[in-house]
């Protein structure tokens, strides 16, 4: 039922790093860490402050701007001071293309 | 020894809030959300109004007014437009650089309009960007209740001017009734002359972004401005008041009164509250507050009043902002009565907002309003 849209070559996220894609109108942050590759919500629910300049560590991505931290996995916060979970999607890699469910 | 003292003068504090003025968009960054002015504002929805959308929309703009009250629509480079308001941000520069016609409202001196005068502005489309003028001239003691109806959908952004003359009442309502996905930028000043009162209410209860900027300066002593808000948020709806009230002359009052409720995932209100009263401003009485009632989770409120007193002989200068929930003690007092919980939650919300909707004139737009916000309390009921 959810249809996988593609977002962008692997190639254009770095190893460990973020990508910014807009998908249907939806601004999205493509993540990579440790091999794995996660999609979210491109804004911070803490302001409006682009995750694509953040930084990312030990499953998590942190806004630069006041630290808010968001596990990668779930979108959760893990730091302050976002206080509201990053909206999460689903990501599939078929070759060599990230391709994002919406 | 008189050096000395203008040294002391001119190396005092000098206001940080409201610095820039400009009519040239150029002068004008274009915001990237990380300035103070802009940093609650969601750039990203605003379509282009802050960078470079060009204006080749249109709205209906219409004025019903008695024929005492002179209407004339103005080409740009009229003389008496800007003469009150000078763009303080790039939109606001934008949409002075960019409108085509302007409309001006001018009560004589001393005359008394019989019924009030309405400016409807009605949009259809909200693809491309439009900009508005308006200018309205109270002449010295005249008194009159102006509206500014705004409807429909549209992008659009604007600056309306309220030029108050010596001894003159200007009472004006600008209704915010925008249809969901408007998205509306208005700066609305006015110079309130020597012994002139001027009353401004915002009601901002529609629309997908509003953000309003109504400022006021005195160019005489002994001005009042009473300047009031209402509005109401729902889900995804962004409503920003930004207020500026700029006391340059002895013996003003101000009081800014905002009122307002919240519901809804991301439903988000911004209220700042600029106050300066300047080294010339003695003897100033002024007072500004901001309460918010948060009705569900997920909302969003920032409350910023800000207060520069440059002079130490004032009557008053104070602030006050409170963003909560209803009061349990409120609804248990009615449910102990046998209302139900719903009916009680509506009642105690519309004392919340009766207090600035009484002031509303005329009748018959305060009781519109009224029932627009019961609207928003049935969808309350209705979401848990």
């Amino acid at each position: 039922m959810t249809e996988f849209v593609r977002a962008c070559a692997l190639a254009e996220v770095p190893e460990q790093g973020t990508f910014g894609v807009e998908l249907n109108g939806v601004p999205l942050v493509i993540v990579r860490s440790e091999g794995e590759v996660y999609a979210l919500a491109e804004f911070c629910t803490h302001e409006e402050v682009s995750l694509v300049d953040g930084e990312v560590y030990d499953h998590t991505l942190e806004c630069w701007l006041h630290g808010s931290c968001f596990d990668l996995r779930s979108g959760k916060p893990t730091g302050p001071p976002a206080s509201r979970p990053l909206a999460t999607y689903q990501v599939r890699v078929d070759d060599g293309d990230v391709y994002v469910a919406l | 020894m008189s050096s000395l003292s203008r040294a002391v003068e001119t190396a005092g504090p000098v206001s940080k809030l409201h610095a820039k003025e400009s009519f040239d968009p150029d002068d004008f960054a274009v915001p990237t959300g990380r300035e103070e002015e802009w940093r609650f504002t969601p750039l990203r929805r605003l379509r282009g109004l802050h960078s470079d959308a060009g204006f080749d929309g249109k709205v209906e703009v219409e004025v019903s007014a008695e024929r005492e009250i002179t209407v004339v629509l103005a080409q740009h480079g009229d003389p008496r437009l800007g003469t009150a308001l000078v763009p303080s941000d790039r939109v606001s520069a934008r949409a002075f650089a960019s409108f085509s016609e302007a409309t001006i409202l001018t009560i004589p001196d001393g005359i008394a309009a019989s019924r009030p005068a309405v400016v409807s502005v009605r949009g259809h489309d909200a693809d491309r960007a439009a900009a508005g003028h308006v200018l309205v001239e109270a002449g010295a003691n005249s008194s009159a209740v102006v509206v500014l109806d705004y409807s429909g959908t549209a992008t659009y952004a604007d600056n309306v001017e309220f030029v108050v003359g010596e001894g003159a009442s200007l009472k004006v309502v600008s209704f915010q009734e925008w249809d969901s996905d408007a998205v509306h930028l208005s700066h609305q000043h006015a110079v309130v002359g020597k012994d002139a009162s001027f009353s401004h209410t915002a009601v901002s209860l529609g629309g997908s972004v509003v953000r309003m900027v109504p400022s006021v300066r005195y160019s005489g002593s002994g001005g009042n401005a009473e300047l009031r808000g209402v509005y109401f948020a729902d889900a995804g709806q962004h409503l920003e008041h930004r207020l500026l009230v700029d006391h340059g002359q002895p013996d003003c009052r101000s009081r800014v009164t905002y009122k307002g409720a919240l519901q809804g995932n991301d439903a988000h209100m911004v209220w700042i509250g600029d106050v300066i009263i300047r080294v010339e401003a003695t003897g100033t009485d002024s007072y500004e507050s901001n309460r918010n009632l948060v009705l569900t989770d997920g909302t969003r409120v920032d409350s910023v009043p800000n207060l520069e007193i440059l002079t130490g002989e004032v009557v008053r200068a104070g602030h006050a902002s409170t963003s909560g929930r209803l009061e349990d003690q409120h609804l248990f007092y009615l449910m102990a009565r046998g209302i139900p919980v719903d009916a009680a939650r509506r009642l105690v919300i519309r004392g919340f907002f009766a207090e600035l909707i009484a002031e509303i004139q005329p009748r018959e737009l305060a009781d519109r309003i009224m029932t627009a916000i019961e609207a928003e309390l049935e969808n309350l009921g209705k979401t848990p």
